[in-house]
């Protein structure tokens, strides 16, 4: 008898794992870590902004709009709770997305209005600040790609068979990945302009 | 005719894609030595004192600075490029992640510190610009290459110095050392285990055989556990067969066959196994 309890619950062990439970916990887990980094890496940037903004005022308080535009966003950012739950409500991601893409635009407005500014560019400060940013965005950049390879890989279980009948059963559903953000600016022909009669509409790619 | 259109067109986009899209990213060259150089810009003097410095380093205070040379990284940026070149090359120790990537691209004029999780304290994104700008580029835009790489590595290690982190590997821990003596143990179980089983006989002889190997399994190892199963083996092999009961004890307590006795001489530079995320700073001349 009690043989025969044991016999079972190894077969028991053996179908759970052999259906991809397992490795469902397992890429679960990595996807919620991965996150965990890019929202870490998000969260640095938006310490950044604070003393980026009150630098670039010193020495170009005449550009408000731009330096509202960053605060504003900032604060955007701030609102948006980036919990883990996050994750498996695809509305509150896109939320979270359009309000970080939101900050990147403007900080890059920020970064090309500072380039009229020689005193400011000349700034030990700004320089300093300036490298923080790029490293975090380079780092925000590699977190995000590694997190759409957690969700590319934990997708890919969930949906194949037979791990999506496990999936199904404990209720693991498909988590949402990050888009390219300038998608509209990707599918737009780059244009050159050499301030003379503009050029026929590019129609030339096929 | 329509629908055959359409395929092709398909095809071509396809084919199209495929050709532009994979396998047609910048090469990554093997790590071998601490400096590697593809586009042949330092002399060999220059290329040796750098890494007799490296390597000086390393031994010193256990971090993995490297220097990589390539003539482009297009079609990536450099950002892109060398963060797949330490994924592959996995400077630093593992879970201190103190490795450092000086990498140049000479045709695109850019260039790159690349810092390991663990000095990106150290060796800040402000600090990594500042090594670049002030000490790196000056130079390079005079043509002075191998004088910046040296200045910027000077920088580098000046900084890595200043942060505590463990000491260096004396590669005297765990199964590096163990691996050492197999080949001792191998040899004696086998020696012993013939002669015992011819003086005592075939049970006693295993018996014994089997013991001495647990002993001194458990002495190297540490682990009881693996000091059992070591005995058992060999106790089991002596039994049935030939010497070969050391060969598998011995086997045990190794965990990998095949790597006994690997990396001596350490001629070879390997990534200790650092993790990167991105940190560092990028600069053009």
């Amino acid at each position: 008898m009690r043989i025969l309890c044991l016999g079972l619950l190894a077969v028991i062990v053996m179908a759970v794992s052999g259906c991809g439970y397992n490795a469902i916990q397992r890429q679960d887990e990595q996807v919620k870590a991965d996150w965990s980094e890019v929202v870490n890496q998000y969260q640095r940037r938006a310490d950044l902004v604070p003393n980026l903004v009150n630098t670039v005022k010193g020495f170009a308080s005449q550009e408000r709009s731009v330096l509202i535009g960053v605060t504003e966003a900032r604060a955007r950012v701030g609102s948006v709770q980036a919990t883990p739950e996050l994750l498996n409500d695809p509305q509150a991601f896109a939320r979270f997305e359009s309000a970080q893409a939101q900050l990147s635009s403007s900080l890059s407005k920020l970064l090309v209005v500072s380039e009229a500014y020689p005193q400011l560019k000349s700034d030990a400060n700004f320089r300093d600040l300036q490298a923080q940013l790029e490293g975090t965005e380079n780092r925000i950049a590699v977190a995000r790609n590694r997190y759409i390879k957690a969700v590319q890989d934990y997708n890919t279980t969930v949906r194949s068979f037979p791990s999506n009948l496990t999936a199904s059963v404990f209720g693991y559903k498909e988590k949402p990945n990050f888009s390219v953000t300038n998608e509209a600016e990707i599918a737009r022909p780059p244009q050159v302009d050499f301030n003379t009669a503009p050029a026929p509409a590019s129609g030339a790619a096929n | 005719m329509n629908l055959l259109k359409l395929a092709g067109t398909w095809l071509f986009v396809l084919s199209a894609f495929l050709s532009s899209g994979a396998g047609a990213q910048a090469p990554i060259p093997a790590l071998t030595t601490h400096v590697t150089d593809v586009t042949g810009t330092l002399a060999d003097a220059q290329r040796a004192s750098l890494e007799q410095t490296l390597q000086a380093f390393e031994a010193k205070k256990g971090s993995q600075i490297s220097v990589l040379m390539v003539p482009t990284t297009a079609p990536e940026t450099i950002e892109q490029y060398s963060l797949r070149v330490v994924e592959q090359w996995k400077l630093g120790r593992k879970n201190i992640d103190d490795g450092v990537l000086l990498i140049i691209a000479k045709e695109d004029r850019t260039l790159r510190i690349e810092v390991g999780y663990g000095l990106e304290g150290a060796l800040t994104d402000a600090t990594s610009s500042r090594i670049i700008n002030e000490s790196i580029v000056p130079r390079f835009k005079q043509g002075d290459y191998y004088g910046g790489v040296a200045a910027g590595v000077d920088s580098i290690m000046r900084v890595v110095d200043g942060e505590p982190l463990p000491p260096p590997d004396q590669r005297a821990s765990g199964p590096a050392q163990l691996a050492h003596y197999l080949p001792v143990l191998f040899v004696l179980t086998l020696v012993a285990g013939g002669v015992l089983r011819v003086l005592l006989g075939r049970l006693p002889g295993a018996v014994v055989t089997g013991g001495a190997v647990a002993l001194v399994a458990w002495m190297l190892s540490g682990a009881l556990f693996i000091a059992a199963v070591a005995g058992v083996i060999a106790l089991a092999f002596t039994l049935l067969g030939s010497g070969l009961g050391a060969v598998a004890g011995a086997r045990v307590i190794g965990g990998q066959p095949g790597r006994f006795g690997g990396d001596s001489g350490r001629t070879i530079f390997r990534g200790g196994g650092g993790g990167f995320g991105g940190g560092g700073a990028s600069g053009r001349w």
